[in-house]
């Protein structure tokens, strides 16, 4: 029996007493300090917290790009220090701090993601989703002379070349006006709902959280302070009681409070 | 947190390597080379206009001197061309991903790092072969210098001075994982600290005695002096090529030694991440 037949098969990515400290032991900086979470098949998880919380930190260990000092990721239930190369064929990543090769034009560049990740069929993959994100008449312009929105568009477009089961997207929708990140949190949701992506979604714009996310980690001084829905992290947080959420004050609340450990 | 450690380096140094993966590289900077025309001149233009300048003052030579030592100084700046351009260029490339802000996207998808450097090295394999190709032609259509000439050995010094390339290019890129991009420039500039010591143009005779010995321990110094003798008594110098293999054989473990270490420090570190 493989691994991943052992493990709950739902679960999708499991962080386990995770800990990475920077610099020297005595008097170095803790960015992540002993966080575990799961998420289930289909889960949109929201990954909160201020500035310097731990949360790129959390997933670039996931993405296996910095090591732990301390715990255990399994993605598929399969532990990515063994099997990465075969796990990442599954999984995806986009940011909006990280361009697509700057010279190449969104075609070329999705032609070579999709060879990276060994796309089946990726010619038709590529205009499908060149399309569903109305950038087919842009295929041949070359990144550098997309406007923001459109190059966070085609971050995406990368970032669901290969179907992920899983999706990384750290801030991927920083920066744009708000007419573009409706429409794109509109899209992730209608793919993510046809192809049951599991996402790990991380920003600053509580809305876009509030939209998308079913749950959320709160981060701060690499701690997960607080979990839940987004309602009932503000009827907890906040001790209210009505029906909406309302990330935001949670937020400012949460990043205000003095840290306890 | 040692075994740890261990298991995230051998996921990127694994050697079972897939080939689509290392085409998405090269594919990669070909379409760089198509769109961006000082990648271009990278590949013929400078290689040539180098053949050129070298081309004149061997003729010159030629008619003060001698038609051998004429042959020398051609001889010795294609081949030179061959381990300048290569070892460059595997820096170079690797400081393209950080420069267009693509290496975590790059470095997130299913590639270990092996495979990555393989790609590297293809695409400069495939340019080298190139600027080769034109300079023997230009070389012999207006110079009448056949580089050819050296038979059998040339593909034997081609491949001690490609290795040796390589060699040097692991290190460039090491040395920028451990210092970061700012280090960048440096690598195009590295070459020419051992062109002295090298023996390009002049035999390691001339040499004062303690730069004869830091050319000995270099291969390429034994590939040029493994060109003049070829040159001159019309034989294959197996001394000097079976020096300059054990050089680079000790070169090639070193420099993947001192890759593996910066490499596992920079994951452990975060330096990875902060490259750009």
């Amino acid at each position: 029996m493989t691994e991943g037949k052992i493990m709950d098969k739902r679960v999708i990515l499991e962080v386990k007493n995770l800990r990475k400290n920077f610099g020297p032991p005595a008097g170095g900086f803790t960015a992540i300090d002993n966080i575990s979470f799961s998420l289930k098949e289909g889960e949109i998880l929201g990954f909160l917290g201020p500035n310097g919380a731990g949360k790129s930190t959390t997933i670039y260990c996931i993405l296996g790009l910095i090591v732990p000092d301390e715990g255990n990721i399994r993605i598929f239930g399969k532990d990515i220090s063994k099997d990465r190369s075969e796990i990442f064929k599954e999984v995806n990543y986009a940011s909006a701090d990280f361009n697509l090769p700057w010279n190449l034009t969104i075609w070329e560049n999705l032609l070579v993601y999709a060879k990276l990740y060994e796309v089946p069929e990726a010619k038709k993959r590529i205009t499908e989703l060149l399309q569903l994100f109305e950038m087919i008449d842009f295929r041949n312009t070359a990144t550098r002379d997309l406007s923001t929105g459109l190059r966070a568009r085609a971050n995406l477009c990368k970032a669901l070349l290969n179907k992920p089961r899983l999706l990384l997207l750290d801030e991927p929708m920083v920066s744009m006006d708000p007419d573009v990140v409706d429409k794109g949190i509109n899209l992730l949701k209608q793919i993510q709902k046809e192809e049951k992506i599991t996402i790990l979604y991380t920003s600053h714009n509580m809305w876009e959280i509030e939209e998308i996310a079913n749950n959320v980690i709160f981060l701060n001084h690499g701690k997960i302070v607080a979990s839940g829905t987004p309602l009932e992290l503000t009827q907890s947080v906040l001790k209210l009681e009505g029906d909406e959420p309302n990330l935001r004050d949670v937020f400012i609340h949460l990043s205000r409070s003095k840290y306890e450990s | 947190m040692s075994q740890t450690l261990g298991m995230y380096s051998s996921t990127y140094q694994g050697v079972n390597m897939n080939l689509n993966r290392i085409f998405a590289i090269v594919l990669r900077h070909i379409f760089t080379t198509m769109h961006q025309l000082e990648r271009f001149f990278d590949v013929i233009i400078s290689p040539v206009l180098v053949l050129i300048l070298w081309g004149f003052l061997s003729k010159y030579v030629q008619n003060i001197q001698s038609s051998q030592l004429a042959s020398f100084l051609l001889g010795g700046m294609i081949l030179w061309v061959i381990f300048e351009k290569v070892s460059t260029d595997i820096g170079v490339n690797f400081m393209f991903e950080i420069w267009d802000r693509n290496i975590i996207n790059l470095l997130a998808s299913p590639i270990t790092f092996l495979e990555f450097l393989t790609g590297l090295l293809t695409i400069s394999f495939i340019k080298i072969m190139i600027a080769l190709t034109s300079m023997w032609l230009m070389a012999g259509i207006f110079y009448n210098f056949q580089i050819t000439s050296l038979g059998f050995g040339l593909a034997l010094l081609w491949i001690n001075l490609f290795i040796f390339a390589i060699s040097f290019g692991i290190f460039n890129i090491s040395l920028i994982l451990k210092y970061g991009h700012s280090i960048g420039p440096l690598t195009w500039i590295l070459p020419f600290f051992v062109q002295p010591f090298a023996a390009v143009f002049y035999p390691i005779s001339v040499l004062p005695p303690i730069f004869q010995k830091i050319a000995f321990f270099l291969p390429i110094s034994h590939v040029f002096e493994g060109m003049r003798y070829t040159l001159k008594f019309g034989q294959f110098d197996y001394g000097s090529f079976w020096t300059a293999v054990l050089l680079n054989i000790i070169y090639m473990v070193a420099s993947l030694i001192f890759f593996t270490l910066v490499f596992k420090k920079s994951l452990r570190s975060g330096r990875l991440v902060k490259l750009i």
